[in-house]
Protein backbone atom coordinates (compact mmCIF):
# COMPACT_ATOMS: atom_id res chain seq x y z
CA UNK A 1 0.00 0.00 0.00
CA UNK A 2 1.35 2.92 -0.72
CA UNK A 3 1.95 6.08 1.73
CA UNK A 4 -0.90 8.21 0.08
CA UNK A 5 -3.29 5.81 0.39
CA UNK A 6 -2.53 5.52 3.89
CA UNK A 7 -2.58 9.25 4.30
CA UNK A 8 -5.95 9.13 2.26
CA UNK A 9 -7.17 6.45 5.01
CA UNK A 10 -6.20 8.39 7.95
CA UNK A 11 -8.20 11.71 6.55
CA UNK A 12 -11.48 9.44 5.92
CA UNK A 13 -11.16 7.89 9.55
CA UNK A 14 -10.83 11.33 11.05
CA UNK A 15 -13.52 12.71 8.90
CA UNK A 16 -15.36 9.40 10.34
CA UNK A 17 -14.73 10.41 13.95
CA UNK A 18 -15.17 14.15 14.01
CA UNK A 19 -18.59 13.30 12.16
CA UNK A 20 -17.79 15.99 9.70
CA UNK A 21 -19.05 12.84 7.06
CA UNK A 22 -22.00 13.43 8.44
CA UNK A 23 -22.95 16.91 9.28
CA UNK A 24 -21.45 18.19 6.12
CA UNK A 25 -24.35 16.30 3.82
CA UNK A 26 -26.59 16.92 6.56
CA UNK A 27 -25.75 20.78 5.91
CA UNK A 28 -26.18 20.19 1.77
CA UNK A 29 -29.48 18.16 2.66
CA UNK A 30 -30.68 21.07 4.20
CA UNK A 31 -29.95 23.28 1.87
CA UNK A 32 -31.46 21.73 -0.87
CA UNK A 33 -34.66 20.30 0.26
CA UNK A 34 -36.10 23.49 1.83
CA UNK A 35 -35.84 25.61 -1.32
CA UNK A 36 -38.72 23.56 -2.88
CA UNK A 37 -40.61 22.99 0.18
CA UNK A 38 -40.65 26.77 0.97
CA UNK A 39 -41.54 27.77 -2.66
CA UNK A 40 -44.14 25.44 -2.51
CA UNK A 41 -45.52 26.37 0.45
CA UNK A 42 -45.22 30.21 0.10
CA UNK A 43 -48.69 31.12 -0.56
CA UNK A 44 -49.72 29.86 3.22
CA UNK A 45 -46.80 30.94 4.83
CA UNK A 46 -47.65 33.92 4.11
CA UNK A 47 -51.11 33.75 4.80
CA UNK A 48 -50.06 32.24 7.93
CA UNK A 49 -47.62 34.22 9.10
CA UNK A 50 -47.76 37.55 6.86
CA UNK A 51 -50.29 39.42 8.66
CA UNK A 52 -52.25 40.63 5.54
CA UNK A 53 -55.51 41.86 5.72
CA UNK A 54 -58.74 39.87 5.57
CA UNK A 55 -59.74 39.29 1.69
CA UNK A 56 -55.85 39.83 0.36
CA UNK A 57 -55.84 37.52 -2.66
CA UNK A 58 -52.55 35.97 -2.81
CA UNK A 59 -51.46 35.43 -7.12
CA UNK A 60 -48.12 33.31 -6.58
CA UNK A 61 -46.89 31.70 -9.69
CA UNK A 62 -45.31 28.62 -8.80
CA UNK A 63 -41.80 28.78 -9.93
CA UNK A 64 -40.58 25.76 -12.55
CA UNK A 65 -38.34 22.88 -11.12
CA UNK A 66 -35.17 24.14 -12.83
CA UNK A 67 -35.35 27.48 -11.40
CA UNK A 68 -35.93 25.92 -8.30
CA UNK A 69 -33.09 23.99 -8.57
CA UNK A 70 -31.14 27.32 -9.74
CA UNK A 71 -32.15 28.68 -6.80
CA UNK A 72 -30.40 25.88 -4.71
CA UNK A 73 -27.38 25.84 -6.33
CA UNK A 74 -27.40 29.47 -5.80
CA UNK A 75 -27.46 28.22 -2.15
CA UNK A 76 -24.77 25.93 -2.48
CA UNK A 77 -22.77 28.73 -3.52
CA UNK A 78 -23.40 31.31 -0.46
CA UNK A 79 -23.59 28.99 2.83
CA UNK A 80 -21.99 25.83 0.77
CA UNK A 81 -19.00 27.33 0.20
CA UNK A 82 -18.66 29.18 3.29
CA UNK A 83 -19.13 25.39 5.23
CA UNK A 84 -16.85 24.05 3.33
CA UNK A 85 -14.10 26.81 3.37
CA UNK A 86 -15.30 27.09 7.06
CA UNK A 87 -14.52 22.96 7.47
CA UNK A 88 -11.39 22.74 5.02
CA UNK A 89 -9.85 25.39 6.68
CA UNK A 90 -7.74 23.85 9.24
CA UNK A 91 -6.23 20.95 6.73
CA UNK A 92 -2.92 21.48 6.73
CA UNK A 93 -2.48 24.50 8.96
CA UNK A 94 -3.46 22.48 12.18
CA UNK A 95 -1.59 20.30 11.65
CA UNK A 96 1.54 22.50 11.19
CA UNK A 97 0.24 24.35 14.34
CA UNK A 98 -0.33 21.05 16.57
CA UNK A 99 3.37 20.00 14.95
CA UNK A 100 2.04 16.66 13.66
CA UNK A 101 2.80 17.18 9.92
CA UNK A 102 6.06 16.95 11.23
CA UNK A 103 5.48 14.06 12.66
CA UNK A 104 4.31 13.03 9.12
CA UNK A 105 6.50 14.12 7.14
CA UNK A 106 9.91 12.92 9.40
CA UNK A 107 8.83 9.37 7.98
CA UNK A 108 9.78 8.96 4.20
CA UNK A 109 6.79 10.25 3.01
CA UNK A 110 6.89 12.41 -0.59
CA UNK A 111 6.12 15.92 -0.01
CA UNK A 112 3.74 15.38 -2.95
CA UNK A 113 1.33 12.52 -1.53
CA UNK A 114 0.71 14.24 1.97
CA UNK A 115 -0.98 17.72 0.12
CA UNK A 116 -2.66 15.06 -2.25
CA UNK A 117 -4.14 12.68 -0.11
CA UNK A 118 -5.85 16.09 1.89
CA UNK A 119 -7.14 16.84 -1.61
CA UNK A 120 -8.46 13.92 -1.91
CA UNK A 121 -9.67 13.79 1.72
CA UNK A 122 -11.29 17.54 0.80
CA UNK A 123 -12.62 16.19 -2.81
CA UNK A 124 -14.33 13.32 -1.28
CA UNK A 125 -16.22 15.13 0.99
CA UNK A 126 -17.73 18.13 -1.07
CA UNK A 127 -18.44 15.63 -3.79
CA UNK A 128 -20.39 13.56 -1.61
CA UNK A 129 -22.13 16.26 0.35
CA UNK A 130 -22.76 18.21 -2.91
CA UNK A 131 -24.20 14.73 -4.59
CA UNK A 132 -26.19 13.28 -1.81
CA UNK A 133 -27.91 17.14 -1.23
CA UNK A 134 -28.32 17.53 -5.12
CA UNK A 135 -30.22 14.16 -5.24
CA UNK A 136 -32.95 15.21 -1.96
CA UNK A 137 -33.83 18.29 -3.63
CA UNK A 138 -34.15 17.17 -7.28
CA UNK A 139 -36.38 14.70 -5.33
CA UNK A 140 -38.33 16.67 -3.81
CA UNK A 141 -38.80 19.67 -6.18
CA UNK A 142 -40.22 16.45 -8.55
CA UNK A 143 -42.37 15.34 -5.38
CA UNK A 144 -43.81 18.94 -5.01
CA UNK A 145 -43.30 21.05 -8.32
CA UNK A 146 -41.78 18.91 -11.57
CA UNK A 147 -39.40 16.68 -12.50
CA UNK A 148 -36.29 17.91 -14.12
CA UNK A 149 -34.99 15.96 -16.63
CA UNK A 150 -32.17 13.71 -14.87
CA UNK A 151 -29.82 14.50 -17.68
CA UNK A 152 -30.10 18.02 -16.76
CA UNK A 153 -29.31 17.94 -13.20
CA UNK A 154 -26.65 14.90 -13.92
CA UNK A 155 -25.03 17.86 -16.13
CA UNK A 156 -25.75 20.70 -13.81
CA UNK A 157 -24.28 18.44 -10.62
CA UNK A 158 -20.86 17.91 -12.35
CA UNK A 159 -20.48 21.58 -13.93
CA UNK A 160 -21.05 22.77 -10.30
CA UNK A 161 -19.05 19.89 -8.88
CA UNK A 162 -15.99 22.02 -10.73
CA UNK A 163 -16.52 24.78 -9.14
CA UNK A 164 -16.70 23.59 -5.53
CA UNK A 165 -13.43 21.68 -6.31
CA UNK A 166 -12.01 25.02 -7.42
CA UNK A 167 -12.71 26.37 -4.00
CA UNK A 168 -12.03 23.45 -1.81
CA UNK A 169 -8.36 23.76 -3.89
CA UNK A 170 -7.72 27.68 -2.61
CA UNK A 171 -8.66 26.55 0.38
CA UNK A 172 -5.84 23.68 0.79
CA UNK A 173 -3.67 26.29 -0.89
CA UNK A 174 -3.72 28.83 2.09
CA UNK A 175 -4.12 26.43 4.45
CA UNK A 176 -0.43 25.49 3.58
CA UNK A 177 0.87 28.87 3.36
CA UNK A 178 -0.84 30.37 6.28
CA UNK A 179 -0.75 29.19 10.22
CA UNK A 180 -3.97 30.77 11.50
CA UNK A 181 -7.15 29.19 10.85
CA UNK A 182 -9.50 32.16 10.61
CA UNK A 183 -7.02 34.19 8.38
CA UNK A 184 -7.24 30.96 5.92
CA UNK A 185 -10.91 31.38 6.07
CA UNK A 186 -11.07 34.56 5.79
CA UNK A 187 -8.52 35.24 2.96
CA UNK A 188 -10.41 32.30 1.40
CA UNK A 189 -13.71 33.53 1.55
CA UNK A 190 -12.10 36.89 0.10
CA UNK A 191 -10.18 35.51 -2.83
CA UNK A 192 -14.04 33.40 -3.67
CA UNK A 193 -15.57 36.85 -3.35
CA UNK A 194 -13.74 38.70 -5.50
CA UNK A 195 -13.15 36.14 -8.03
CA UNK A 196 -17.15 35.96 -8.15
CA UNK A 197 -17.37 40.05 -8.61
CA UNK A 198 -14.90 40.82 -10.85
CA UNK A 199 -16.87 38.01 -13.30
CA UNK A 200 -20.15 39.44 -12.99
CA UNK A 201 -19.47 42.75 -12.93
CA UNK A 202 -17.01 42.47 -16.00
CA UNK A 203 -19.01 39.67 -17.39
CA UNK A 204 -17.59 39.31 -21.22
CA UNK A 205 -14.44 40.20 -20.83
CA UNK A 206 -14.00 37.24 -17.97
CA UNK A 207 -15.69 34.19 -20.09
CA UNK A 208 -12.54 31.92 -18.85
CA UNK A 209 -13.33 32.87 -15.34
CA UNK A 210 -13.71 30.01 -13.17
CA UNK A 211 -16.82 31.63 -11.79
CA UNK A 212 -18.40 31.55 -14.70
CA UNK A 213 -18.76 27.67 -13.97
CA UNK A 214 -22.31 28.51 -11.73
CA UNK A 215 -23.69 30.64 -14.65
CA UNK A 216 -23.11 27.54 -16.96
CA UNK A 217 -24.65 25.84 -14.28
CA UNK A 218 -27.70 27.68 -14.55
CA UNK A 219 -27.77 27.62 -18.53
CA UNK A 220 -27.47 23.31 -18.71
CA UNK A 221 -30.29 23.76 -16.19
CA UNK A 222 -32.74 25.89 -17.83
CA UNK A 223 -31.88 25.38 -21.51
CA UNK A 224 -29.98 21.81 -21.45
CA UNK A 225 -27.28 23.23 -23.28
CA UNK A 226 -24.49 24.83 -22.97
CA UNK A 227 -23.12 28.05 -23.55
CA UNK A 228 -19.76 28.74 -26.12
CA UNK A 229 -17.58 29.55 -23.35
CA UNK A 230 -17.78 26.68 -21.20
CA UNK A 231 -14.76 25.01 -22.81
CA UNK A 232 -12.63 27.83 -22.38
CA UNK A 233 -14.08 28.23 -18.50
CA UNK A 234 -13.49 24.61 -17.91
CA UNK A 235 -10.08 24.68 -19.40
CA UNK A 236 -8.78 27.81 -17.13
CA UNK A 237 -10.23 26.32 -13.94
CA UNK A 238 -8.61 22.75 -14.43
CA UNK A 239 -5.46 24.40 -15.08
CA UNK A 240 -5.83 27.04 -12.42
CA UNK A 241 -6.36 23.89 -10.36
CA UNK A 242 -3.27 22.28 -10.95
CA UNK A 243 -1.00 25.19 -10.46
CA UNK A 244 -2.69 25.52 -7.36
CA UNK A 245 -2.02 22.39 -6.22
CA UNK A 246 1.62 22.32 -7.55
CA UNK A 247 2.50 25.53 -5.94
CA UNK A 248 1.04 24.21 -2.60
CA UNK A 249 3.02 20.64 -2.51
CA UNK A 250 6.14 23.24 -3.38
CA UNK A 251 5.24 25.68 -0.83
CA UNK A 252 4.98 23.17 1.98
CA UNK A 253 7.99 21.30 0.93
CA UNK A 254 9.53 24.98 1.87
CA UNK A 255 7.72 25.32 5.31
CA UNK A 256 9.66 24.73 8.48
CA UNK A 257 7.75 21.77 9.94
CA UNK A 258 8.30 20.66 13.97
CA UNK A 259 9.28 24.53 15.42
CA UNK B 1 32.80 2.25 11.43
CA UNK B 2 31.41 5.46 10.77
CA UNK B 3 27.69 6.02 10.23
CA UNK B 4 27.25 9.90 9.58
CA UNK B 5 29.29 12.70 9.07
CA UNK B 6 28.26 16.50 8.90
CA UNK B 7 30.50 18.53 6.85
CA UNK B 8 30.47 22.38 7.02
CA UNK B 9 27.08 22.14 7.87
CA UNK B 10 25.78 25.86 7.94
CA UNK B 11 21.89 26.57 8.72
CA UNK B 12 20.90 30.38 8.03
CA UNK B 13 17.67 32.47 9.11
CA UNK B 14 17.80 35.79 7.33
CA UNK B 15 21.28 37.32 8.21
CA UNK B 16 22.16 35.24 11.10
CA UNK B 17 23.29 31.67 11.32
CA UNK B 18 21.55 28.86 13.92
CA UNK B 19 24.62 26.86 13.00
CA UNK B 20 27.52 27.96 11.59
CA UNK B 21 29.53 25.68 9.78
CA UNK B 22 29.70 22.28 12.07
CA UNK B 23 31.62 19.55 11.08
CA UNK B 24 31.48 16.00 13.22
CA UNK B 25 30.90 12.49 13.05
CA UNK B 26 28.86 9.66 14.44
CA UNK B 27 30.33 6.25 14.73
CA UNK B 28 28.02 3.29 14.31
CA UNK B 29 26.65 2.11 17.91
CA UNK B 30 27.68 4.71 19.64
CA UNK B 31 25.32 6.65 22.22
CA UNK B 32 26.59 10.81 21.18
CA UNK B 33 24.86 13.24 23.32
CA UNK B 34 24.77 16.79 21.63
CA UNK B 35 25.39 19.41 24.57
CA UNK B 36 24.59 23.03 24.66
CA UNK B 37 22.59 26.16 26.43
CA UNK B 38 19.32 27.31 24.73
CA UNK B 39 20.03 28.68 21.12
CA UNK B 40 23.34 27.02 20.69
CA UNK B 41 21.78 25.31 17.63
CA UNK B 42 20.90 21.91 18.91
CA UNK B 43 17.10 21.39 17.17
CA UNK B 44 18.44 22.70 14.16
CA UNK B 45 21.24 20.58 13.64
CA UNK B 46 19.35 17.48 14.50
CA UNK B 47 16.54 18.54 12.17
CA UNK B 48 19.10 18.87 9.06
CA UNK B 49 20.24 15.54 10.06
CA UNK B 50 16.72 13.72 9.95
CA UNK B 51 15.95 15.48 6.58
CA UNK B 52 13.25 17.58 7.88
CA UNK B 53 15.50 20.80 7.56
CA UNK B 54 17.36 21.70 4.19
CA UNK B 55 21.12 23.10 5.28
CA UNK B 56 21.89 26.68 3.87
CA UNK B 57 25.27 25.04 2.78
CA UNK B 58 27.30 21.67 3.53
CA UNK B 59 27.05 18.00 3.29
CA UNK B 60 25.72 15.00 5.18
CA UNK B 61 27.18 11.77 4.61
CA UNK B 62 25.78 8.64 5.68
CA UNK B 63 27.84 5.57 5.67
CA UNK B 64 30.04 6.81 3.65
CA UNK B 65 27.42 8.08 0.66
CA UNK B 66 26.31 11.77 0.34
CA UNK B 67 22.69 10.96 1.11
CA UNK B 68 19.83 12.50 -0.64
CA UNK B 69 16.89 11.64 1.76
CA UNK B 70 17.86 10.06 4.56
CA UNK B 71 14.63 10.03 6.44
CA UNK B 72 14.43 5.98 5.88
CA UNK B 73 17.36 5.05 8.23
CA UNK B 74 16.47 7.74 10.66
CA UNK B 75 14.05 7.46 13.42
CA UNK B 76 13.14 10.97 15.17
CA UNK B 77 11.47 12.51 18.08
CA UNK B 78 11.44 15.99 18.05
CA UNK B 79 11.34 18.15 21.81
CA UNK B 80 7.64 18.31 21.72
CA UNK B 81 5.74 15.36 19.84
CA UNK B 82 2.70 15.81 17.88
CA UNK B 83 0.37 13.09 17.62
CA UNK B 84 -3.51 12.55 16.35
CA UNK B 85 -5.12 12.64 19.15
CA UNK B 86 -8.39 11.48 18.21
CA UNK B 87 -6.18 8.08 17.47
CA UNK B 88 -5.75 5.21 19.87
CA UNK B 89 -1.77 4.43 20.54
CA UNK B 90 -1.66 1.83 18.53
CA UNK B 91 -3.55 3.07 15.81
CA UNK B 92 -0.72 5.99 15.75
CA UNK B 93 1.99 3.52 15.56
CA UNK B 94 0.31 1.09 12.42
CA UNK B 95 0.08 4.73 10.90
CA UNK B 96 3.19 5.34 11.13
CA UNK B 97 4.89 2.17 10.66
CA UNK B 98 3.15 2.03 6.94
CA UNK B 99 4.02 5.70 6.19
CA UNK B 100 7.57 3.92 6.89
CA UNK B 101 6.71 1.65 4.23
CA UNK B 102 6.16 -1.20 6.31
CA UNK B 103 3.38 -3.12 5.30
CA UNK B 104 0.07 -3.74 7.33
CA UNK B 105 1.05 -6.80 8.92
CA UNK B 106 4.70 -5.92 10.07
CA UNK B 107 3.61 -2.39 11.06
CA UNK B 108 1.24 -4.38 13.33
CA UNK B 109 3.31 -7.18 14.72
CA UNK B 110 6.04 -4.26 15.55
CA UNK B 111 3.34 -2.00 16.94
CA UNK B 112 2.93 -4.33 19.67
CA UNK B 113 6.08 -5.86 19.96
CA UNK B 114 6.88 -1.67 21.10
CA UNK B 115 4.06 -1.53 23.25
CA UNK B 116 4.58 -3.92 25.37
CA UNK B 117 8.46 -2.62 25.60
CA UNK B 118 7.32 0.72 26.14
CA UNK B 119 4.67 -0.45 28.75
CA UNK B 120 2.17 1.21 26.82
CA UNK B 121 0.28 -2.35 26.10
CA UNK B 122 -2.09 -1.46 28.59
CA UNK B 123 -3.16 1.43 26.71
CA UNK B 124 -2.59 1.06 23.47
CA UNK B 125 -6.23 0.69 22.72
CA UNK B 126 -6.73 4.54 24.56
CA UNK B 127 -7.16 7.64 22.55
CA UNK B 128 -3.86 9.34 22.82
CA UNK B 129 -5.43 12.49 23.77
CA UNK B 130 -5.71 10.78 27.84
CA UNK B 131 -1.97 10.01 27.23
CA UNK B 132 0.20 11.82 30.20
CA UNK B 133 3.22 13.75 28.95
CA UNK B 134 5.71 10.33 29.85
CA UNK B 135 3.44 8.14 27.53
CA UNK B 136 3.36 10.60 25.08
CA UNK B 137 6.82 10.98 24.98
CA UNK B 138 7.09 6.89 25.26
CA UNK B 139 4.88 6.49 22.24
CA UNK B 140 6.73 8.97 20.49
CA UNK B 141 10.11 7.01 21.11
CA UNK B 142 8.25 3.79 19.81
CA UNK B 143 7.00 5.57 16.50
CA UNK B 144 10.81 6.50 16.11
CA UNK B 145 11.93 3.26 16.31
CA UNK B 146 8.83 1.47 14.31
CA UNK B 147 10.92 1.20 11.16
CA UNK B 148 14.31 0.01 13.14
CA UNK B 149 16.48 2.69 12.04
CA UNK B 150 19.94 2.99 11.64
CA UNK B 151 20.23 6.31 13.81
CA UNK B 152 18.08 7.34 16.37
CA UNK B 153 17.17 10.96 16.71
CA UNK B 154 16.30 12.30 20.38
CA UNK B 155 15.60 16.22 20.72
CA UNK B 156 15.54 16.92 24.72
CA UNK B 157 14.02 13.45 25.34
CA UNK B 158 14.00 13.67 29.07
CA UNK B 159 14.12 17.94 29.50
CA UNK B 160 9.67 17.51 30.01
CA UNK B 161 9.52 14.76 31.94
CA UNK B 162 8.95 14.33 36.01
CA UNK B 163 11.85 12.40 37.26
CA UNK B 164 9.97 9.37 37.18
CA UNK B 165 9.26 9.45 33.43
CA UNK B 166 12.77 10.52 32.84
CA UNK B 167 13.73 7.54 34.81
CA UNK B 168 11.79 5.47 32.46
CA UNK B 169 12.87 7.09 29.31
CA UNK B 170 16.66 7.09 30.08
CA UNK B 171 16.46 3.07 31.05
CA UNK B 172 14.84 2.57 27.73
CA UNK B 173 17.87 4.87 26.06
CA UNK B 174 20.39 2.37 27.87
CA UNK B 175 18.30 -0.67 26.15
CA UNK B 176 18.02 0.92 22.91
CA UNK B 177 21.79 1.94 22.96
CA UNK B 178 22.55 -2.05 22.59
CA UNK B 179 20.69 -2.33 19.32
CA UNK B 180 20.67 1.37 17.25
CA UNK B 181 22.97 4.24 17.27
CA UNK B 182 21.38 7.52 19.44
CA UNK B 183 22.13 10.68 18.98
CA UNK B 184 20.39 12.70 21.58
CA UNK B 185 20.63 16.81 22.29
CA UNK B 186 20.06 17.54 26.20
CA UNK B 187 20.73 20.49 28.24
CA UNK B 188 20.98 18.32 31.41
CA UNK B 189 24.40 17.63 31.94
CA UNK B 190 23.85 14.65 34.17
CA UNK B 191 22.13 12.63 31.71
CA UNK B 192 24.81 13.06 29.30
CA UNK B 193 27.15 12.01 31.69
CA UNK B 194 25.05 8.54 32.75
CA UNK B 195 24.73 7.04 29.15
CA UNK B 196 26.41 8.69 26.27
CA UNK B 197 29.63 7.56 25.19
CA UNK B 198 30.80 10.41 23.34
CA UNK B 199 29.90 14.06 23.75
CA UNK B 200 29.28 17.35 21.33
CA UNK B 201 29.13 20.69 23.45
CA UNK B 202 27.85 23.36 20.85
CA UNK B 203 27.78 26.96 21.49
CA UNK B 204 26.31 29.90 19.33
CA UNK B 205 26.32 27.74 16.29
CA UNK B 206 29.85 26.19 16.54
CA UNK B 207 30.79 22.47 17.93
CA UNK B 208 33.36 23.91 20.85
CA UNK B 209 34.09 19.89 22.37
CA UNK B 210 33.61 16.91 20.74
CA UNK B 211 35.14 13.36 21.45
CA UNK B 212 34.41 10.35 23.76
CA UNK B 213 33.16 11.41 27.16
CA UNK B 214 36.13 10.06 28.57
CA UNK B 215 39.27 11.49 26.72
CA UNK B 216 37.22 14.97 26.62
CA UNK B 217 36.70 14.37 30.60
CA UNK B 218 40.40 13.58 31.02
CA UNK B 219 41.69 16.50 28.44
CA UNK B 220 39.30 18.80 30.62
CA UNK B 221 39.74 17.62 33.83
CA UNK B 222 41.40 20.23 36.39
CA UNK B 223 42.20 19.63 40.29
CA UNK B 224 39.65 22.06 41.83
CA UNK B 225 39.35 23.11 45.34
CA UNK B 226 35.66 24.12 46.83
CA UNK B 227 35.23 25.50 50.01
CA UNK B 228 32.28 26.55 51.82
CA UNK B 229 32.03 29.14 54.79
CA UNK B 230 29.33 29.42 56.99
CA UNK B 231 29.15 33.20 56.15
CA UNK B 232 30.89 34.82 53.24
CA UNK B 233 34.72 35.64 52.92
CA UNK B 234 34.41 37.53 49.24
CA UNK B 235 37.43 39.85 50.68
CA UNK B 236 39.31 36.99 50.98
CA UNK B 237 38.25 35.38 47.87
CA UNK B 238 39.57 38.55 46.23
CA UNK B 239 42.82 38.76 47.43
CA UNK B 240 43.81 35.31 46.60
CA UNK B 241 43.21 35.51 42.75
CA UNK B 242 47.01 37.27 42.88
CA UNK B 243 48.25 33.99 44.19
CA UNK B 244 50.40 32.57 41.14
CA UNK B 245 48.86 28.65 41.25
CA UNK B 246 45.03 29.93 41.61
CA UNK B 247 43.71 30.41 37.77
CA UNK B 248 40.49 30.89 38.17
CA UNK B 249 37.98 31.44 41.39
CA UNK B 250 34.09 31.33 40.73
CA UNK B 251 31.94 32.72 43.88
CA UNK B 252 28.29 31.10 44.47
CA UNK B 253 26.90 32.77 47.53
CA UNK B 254 28.83 30.86 50.68
CA UNK B 255 30.45 28.14 47.86
CA UNK B 256 33.55 28.89 46.04
CA UNK B 257 34.93 26.67 43.70
CA UNK B 258 38.92 27.58 42.72
CA UNK B 259 40.44 26.34 40.10
CA UNK B 260 44.50 26.04 40.60
CA UNK B 261 47.39 24.92 38.62
CA UNK B 262 49.54 23.63 41.69
CA UNK B 263 47.56 21.51 44.02
CA UNK B 264 50.27 20.22 46.30
CA UNK B 265 51.35 24.23 46.79
CA UNK B 266 47.91 25.60 46.81
CA UNK B 267 46.28 23.57 49.10
CA UNK B 268 48.56 24.16 51.83
CA UNK B 269 49.26 27.86 51.48
CA UNK B 270 45.00 28.35 51.20
CA UNK B 271 44.68 26.09 54.14
CA UNK B 272 47.16 28.32 56.27
CA UNK B 273 45.81 31.38 55.40
CA UNK B 274 41.99 30.46 56.02
CA UNK B 275 43.70 29.15 59.61
CA UNK B 276 45.14 32.50 60.16
CA UNK B 277 42.43 34.60 59.37
CA UNK B 278 39.97 32.60 61.37
CA UNK B 279 37.68 32.40 58.29
CA UNK B 280 34.67 30.46 58.94
CA UNK B 281 34.84 27.59 57.12
CA UNK B 282 32.37 24.69 56.82
CA UNK B 283 34.17 22.13 53.66
CA UNK B 284 37.03 22.02 52.49
CA UNK B 285 37.28 19.46 49.45
CA UNK B 286 39.46 18.61 46.49
CA UNK B 287 38.16 17.59 44.00
CA UNK B 288 38.28 17.24 40.07
CA UNK B 289 36.10 19.66 37.49
CA UNK B 290 33.16 17.77 36.49
CA UNK B 291 31.32 17.97 32.85
CA UNK B 292 28.90 20.91 33.93
CA UNK B 293 31.96 23.11 34.72
CA UNK B 294 33.68 22.22 31.66
CA UNK B 295 29.75 23.13 29.83
CA UNK B 296 30.07 26.36 31.74
CA UNK B 297 33.19 27.50 30.91
CA UNK B 298 32.76 26.90 27.06
CA UNK B 299 29.47 28.60 27.30
CA UNK B 300 30.41 31.40 28.73
CA UNK B 301 34.39 32.22 27.37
Amino acid sequence: MTQWTVLYRKEMTEMVRNYKILWIPIVFILLGVMQPVSSYYMPEILDTFGDLPEGTILEMPLPTGAEVLMQVLSNYGMLGVLILVLSAMGVVSSERQSGVAGMVMIKPVPYSSYILSKWAGLLTITLISLFIGYVASWYYTSLLIETVAFERIFQSVVIYSIWLVFVVTLTLFFSTIMKGNASVAFVTILVIFSISSVTSILGKNMTWSPAKMPEHTGQVLLSGELESGFLLALITTIAIIIVVLLSSIQIFKQKELLE
Amino acid sequence: MELLKASDLVKGYGNTNAVNGINFHIEEGRCVSLLGPNGAGKTTTLKMLSGLLEPTSGSIDFKGEKAKDLRPFIGYLPQYPAFYNWMSGKEFLVFAGQLAKLNRKEAEKRSEELLERMGLANAKKRKIRGYSGGMKQRLGLAQALIHRPELLILDEPVSALDPLGRREVLDMMREIKKETTILFSTHVLHDAEEISDSILIMHAGEIAISGSLRSVMEEYRQPILQIEFEAPAADWLKSIASYSFVSEVNIQGNKTSIVLKDMVNGKQTLLKDIVERKLPVRKFEISQTTLEDLFMRVVKS
